[in-house]
């Protein structure tokens, strides 16, 4: 068995070269044609200073390795116009954002996007607005994360707005 | 039904000092000293945060149940909003996509704290009054005092959780069943926080499991939902104050009236006359011509004629003492005389009085002191500059004898000025 795990489907028809080739192509539409940049703040979970009993952390107190910068196809959802209660203080912020991401890329970068790290998304030249992961989409067992079924090739990452009381980044 | 019995005085301990063998008043001390802190004698502060760390513990003590040779783990956070949080709390036990491996017991905490049910604490007391804890000794160096420690009523406060317990056996869900009704078994089961004992009730088991679900996954889901009859104690609200010390504060009070003094049948009127000084005047009056003056003194320190003060009789009598410097407002002078028609005095046979004032020095063993004349009458006996007073500090012992009642310090000087 020359793999561990034996992956011999489409071999025949859909090699591991043309799956690098498509992977480069999108790559070199995503990330030189749309350039497309994020910051991905991985949370250092073991130096945060958190609580012994909630495991929450203070405004400034959540540790992370060096920000890394990514390229994604960035989806963000419309503004909502909301109420804490019963009509009464309003809010209104971004809506979700929605990150597709080459598993391969992140591979490159060395890095690995996990539930509740951070992301900077830059909505204009001075403002860095930051969000949460909420769903890493670690799981890509599935036809549509798959190229041809052949195996995985991108994560779709979906983030909430986060405030700043919680993170606000350097 | 018959009458009940009236039952007065219980004695719950018997009359004995002990309870089960053990000493009821060593027990007391065990628990005061569990509630009190190393370096103090307050008990700490309990807060939301100490009891849900005490219902952690009790969990993770609690709640031990091996599942195919492996104890079941339980997530020791309570789980909160902030994500990243979450998966701090449970990585140990994730697998590779990041989900939490079954089976688990997590405790999730009801955010609201609801006004506590606690028996031992309602709401008895108002204005959050503030009782007597302790009273403890204190000892600055020169004084000894107390410092009373008061505490108001703890708060009661009810918290409510869910102990989760997540599985795929059955078996599993039998063992941690045993367990719980084991320990709820009176109704109430008890954490510790920070030497308290805290009651946890159990108020109902639920069972969440998914089992309708024909083609997704499987799992045991049950929630024991448990409440915690706290209560809070926030040392903030300590109130720690010095009590009244004790000083002994001796005044000297001569009075202002003529007094008499007597003596082998014979007396004499002397006046002592208090004037409180303004801080300003250097010049006091007595009101009256001063036929012999005696002694002047300020807060009982006799002061010394042409160093402290002069006095010029003024046709056999003046009546104003003239101070060197200013006594300090407040300051009582007393101003001791003879108050007569001419410049001599004489008693009540009509004998002539000559004033004498004789010093001697205490040599640290002979308390008596003979004078050169036999004494009419004693105007004064001070020690070191301090008037003494009659029967307390000293006694006539003698027509020419007078015996100090203490010892003084050795080479202190003893000076008498009385008539003859």
């Amino acid at each position: 068995m020359n793999n561990k795990l034996p992956i011999t489907r489409l071999g025949k028809f859909f090699s591991q070269d043309d799956f690098d080739i498509n992977i480069q192509m999108g790559q070199e539409y995503l990330h030189g044609d749309l350039n497309m940049k994020l910051v991905l703040y991985r949370v250092d979970r073991q130096k945060t200073d958190n609580d012994d009993v909630y495991a929450e952390a203070g405004m400034d107190e959540i540790k992370f390795f060096p920000p890394v910068e990514f390229n994604a196809l960035v989806k963000i959802e419309e503004p909502k116009n909301s109420t804490y209660t019963k009509g009464l203080m309003r809010y209104n912020e971004p809506g979700n954002m929605t990150l597709s991401v080459y598993i391969t890329h992140l591979n490159d970068l060395g890095v690995d996007i996990r539930y509740g790290d951070y992301i900077g998304y830059a909505d204009s030249e001075e403002r860095l607005r930051y969000y949460t992961v909420t769903n890493d989409g670690r799981v890509t067992s599935d036809n549509k994360h798959k190229m041809f079924g052949y195996k995985p090739h991108y994560r779709n990452i979906i983030c909430a707005p986060t405030q700043e009381g919680e993170f606000r980044g350097v | 039904m018959g009458i009940p019995k009236r039952k007065n005085m219980i004695n719950v301990y018997g009359d004995k000092e002990t309870y089960r063998g053990e000493s009821v008043l060593k027990r007391r001390q065990e628990l005061l000293d569990m509630i009190t802190k190393s370096d103090s004698f307050l008990p700490d502060s309990i807060l939301h945060d100490d009891l849900d760390k005490g219902m952690l513990d009790y969990i993770k003590e609690t709640f031990k149940v091996v599942s195919d040779g492996v104890q079941i783990p339980v997530i020791e956070k309570i789980l909160t909003i902030q994500r990243w949080g979450e998966f701090s709390a449970n990585w140990e036990f994730s697998d590779g996509d990041g989900n939490v491996k079954l089976p688990f017991i997590a405790i999730i905490r009801k955010p609201d704290v609801q006004f506590g049910s606690n028996p031992a604490i309602q709401r008895t007391i108002p204005d959050r009054y503030q009782f007597h804890y302790a009273t403890v000794p204190t000892w600055d160096g020169n004084q000894v005092g107390a410092d009373i420690y008061k505490i108001p009523q703890p708060i009661p406060c009810d918290i409510s959780y869910d102990i989760t317990i997540v599985c795929n056996k059955f078996r599993d869900l039998n063992k941690i069943n045993k367990i719980v009704l084991q320990h709820f078994s009176s109704r109430q089961s008890y954490t510790q926080v920070k030497g308290h004992y805290i009651p946890i009730v159990l108020d109902t088991i639920e069972d969440n499991t998914p089992m309708e679900t024909i083609d997704g996954r499987r799992f045991y889901m049950q929630n024991y939902k448990c409440t915690m009859l706290g209560f809070l104690i926030d040392s903030d609200e300590f109130e720690v104050k010095p009590a009244i010390n004790r000083a002994f504060i001796v005044n000297e009070s001569l009075g202002g009236a003529t007094f008499k003094r007597s003596y082998i049948g014979k007396s004499i009127d002397i006046t002592l006359s208090t004037i409180i000084s303004n801080g300003t005047t250097t010049t006091y009056s007595v009101g009256e011509s001063i036929t012999v003056l005696f002694n002047v003194s300020i807060n009982g320190i006799l002061q010394q004629k042409d160093l402290h003060y002069t006095y010029e009789p003024i046709f056999g009598g003046g009546s104003s003492i003239n101070f060197n410097g200013t006594p300090l407002q407040g300051d009582v002078i007393v101003v001791s005389y003879y108050k007569g028609n001419n410049n001599k005095m004489y008693d009540q046979f009509g004998n002539e009085l000559t004033v004498a004032r004789e010093t001697f020095t205490y040599n640290g063993t002979n308390l008596v002191f003979n004078v050169l004349q036999k004494i009419s009458s004693i105007i004064s006996i001070t020690t070191n500059g301090l008037v003494e007073y009659s029967d307390e500090g000293y006694q006539l012992t003698g027509k020419d004898q007078i015996t100090l009642t203490s010892a003084p310090v050795n080479g202190s000087t003893i000076e008498l000025v009385y008539l003859y």
